[in-house]
């Protein structure tokens, strides 16, 4: 761990962090809700709600369930399409301080290389964060759990970006320094872990599951040991930097992440209970 | 389209009193400043239950009344989350994000008619208290639930003077022996310029299909405040997905906490939300 924790961040490509927090993908949505909450231009990173080709709806509700110390969600990368994201939203972002990362999402490599390909000219997205991790759609997990596709991936986008390529890992693995890895030997800049760990709720007077799809994706303080151990191993396995996500509520359970070898951190579900839980992970640091 | 969250905050606000109305029925009083002067009627606060993790996420409840620097709030202890804010001292911290949401179109001129069943009381005296605020006097309000004990006090609807209240019992303890629904023929032959509703989501369907069945001509101003299980409160999860209909008659997802809690219930795809499957309350 460095001596300054909460100093700037180099990802690589020219992205610089000016400190290491950031606001996780799929718990901010694009920031202009957090930016009338907080201070967002504080934080270093946001990295965006998983966007894809085409506008999606998303899943059927319920949506989310809270268990012990945590919620499971299955919100299904609702998201309105690269396209809006291009032309309706990065002008918004224009004079951001925030490093603004946007999380894209695809069903295949063409999906993937097509919403980069949108993205590139753009001088408000510092960065693209690849979702090969969703657990909430069909196939959102094809590339995640396939050392092999997951390089097929990296390697196809790689070659249409000069930004900076940061891989979003599963936790859903058997052996996810190999997929960390095999993305590295890809040509990724860095890589972030951990997303949500697959969970289930059973609505008890039912027997159904609560979520309609049945399971959904685990995240809160409940997985941050999970997320720390997978992110150890992560640390031990790549050279490029690695953002520690999972259950981050303070200073503390960041500064763990660090510990381990993280070079930055993104604050996820917290930011729903305190939107400025981010700012306050920041200053605990800094303290 | 971004929520307009100009008015929402954080505060650390202090517990008053939680009394019990009876029938399990509780009305948490907190001094909370700010919501207190911004909350506008059917708009929700997010408070937290409890200082821990679990419980983790906010419980959002109607801001049920103001008055100078407090807030008042109704609910039932019925999860852990509310269990927690039920066993609330006085002088014992409570943490509100709010006000969140979009609350009802307020009216300028009556008959107004408002519709509660259950814990759907909780939003009405804060907007009769603003409907009398602009001269309008001729509210009813139609409360219905599923027993006496469990009727939100008609005394408690507007203060200091009470509005014309008729009561629905689905067990007849108490007023009509039946449900709250069958009240709406005789408010409607008053010709309101507003009705307004809040209760269970089945319930409000039955409402609207009430409405729609009676052949009555519908009132101009027709809203609900719907619910859903919520994530974040303010419009970034994406987790309280409700069914609504667009423009064009299709269904689409609308939030709960952003584009709502009150809907046009026009806008409401209520064949769909009777599709869905029973609240999970923890």
């Amino acid at each position: 761990m460095s001596e300054n924790a909460s100093g700037a961040v180099d990802l690589g490509r020219g992205l610089i962090l000016p400190n290491p927090v950031g606001l996780a993908s799929g718990t901010a949505g694009y920031g202009f809700e957090l930016d009338q909450l907080i201070d967002i231009n504080r934080v270093g990173a946001l990295y965006t709600k998983g966007t894809t080709v085409r506008a999606r709806e998303g899943n059927p509700p319920p949506r989310v369930a809270e268990t012990g110390g945590g919620m499971l969600n299955s919100i299904g990368l609702q998201n309105p399409g690269v396209d809006a994201v291009a032309a309706e939203y990065a002008p918004r972002w224009k004079g951001w301080a925030i490093q603004v990362i946007v999380n894209i999402a695809g069903g295949s490599v063409e999906e993937y290389v097509h919403c980069t390909t949108v993205l590139e000219p753009i001088d408000e997205v510092a960065g693209i964060e690849l979702n090969i991790s969703c657990p909430n759609i069909a196939r959102g997990l094809d590339f995640g759990r396939d050392p092999v596709a997951a390089a097929r991936l990296v390697a196809a986008v790689r070659a249409v970006t000069e930004r900076c390529v940061i891989v979003k890992l599963s936790p859903n693995v058997t052996d996810i320094a190999a997929v960390a890895r095999a993305v590295e030997d890809a040509g990724a800049d860095a890589v972030s872990a951990v997303n949500t760990y697959i969970g289930r709720k059973i609505h008890r007077a039912s027997g159904r599951s609560v979520l309609p799809l049945g399971n959904g994706g685990l995240s809160g303080p409940a997985i941050q040991p999970l997320a720390l151990a997978a992110v150890a191993a992560v640390c031990e396995a790549v050279d490029i930097p690695v953002i520690g996500v999972g259950g981050i509520v303070d200073a503390a359970s960041a500064r763990d992440f660090l510990i381990v070898g993280a070079s930055a951190v993104q604050v996820g579900t917290a930011t729903f209970v305190n939107p400025e839980t981010a700012l306050q992970v920041l200053d605990g640091l800094r303290g | 389209m971004t929520a307009d969250l100009s008015r929402a905050a954080r505060e650390t606000g202090e517990v008053l009193v939680v009394e019990r109305l009876g029938g399990g029925l509780l009305e948490l009083v907190a001094r909370l400043p700010h919501l207190a002067a911004t909350a506008l009627p059917g708009t929700f606060a997010q408070l937290r239950c409890g200082q821990g993790t679990t419980p983790l996420l906010r419980r959002p409840f109607s801001v049920a009344w103001t008055q100078d620097d407090t807030c008042g709030f109704v609910f039932e202890a019925v999860g852990a989350g509310t269990r927690l804010l039920s066993e609330l001292q006085p002088g014992d911290p409570l943490d509100s994000l709010g006000p969140l949401g979009h609350g009802f179109s307020v009216v300028d001129a009556g008959p107004v008619v408002c519709v509660s069943g259950g814990l759907g009381c909780a939003p009405f005296p804060l907007l009769i208290n603003e409907l009398r605020r602009r001269g309008v006097e001729d509210i009813f309000v139609l409360n219905g639930a599923r027993t006496a004990t469990r009727l939100y006090p008609a005394s408690r609807f507007a203060r200091p003077a009470v509005p014309v209240v008729a009561e629905a019992t689905d067990d007849g303890t108490r007023g009509h022996h039946g449900f709250v629904t069958d009240l709406l023929g005789q408010a409607l032959s008053s010709h309101p310029s507003a009705l307004y509703a809040c209760g269970p989501n089945a319930m409000l369907g039955a409402v609207m299909r009430t409405l729609v069945d009676s052949g009555a001509e519908l009132p101009p101003t027709l809203e609900a405040s719907l619910e859903a299980p919520m994530g974040c409160g303010f419009g970034t999860c994406l987790g309280c997905a409700l069914p609504a209909l667009d423009e064009a008659g299709s269904s689409v997802w609308r939030l709960c906490c952003t584009d709502g809690p009150v809907m046009a219930m026009r806008d409401v795809d209520w064949e769909g939300i009777g599709a869905l499957p029973g609240a999970d309350v923890a």
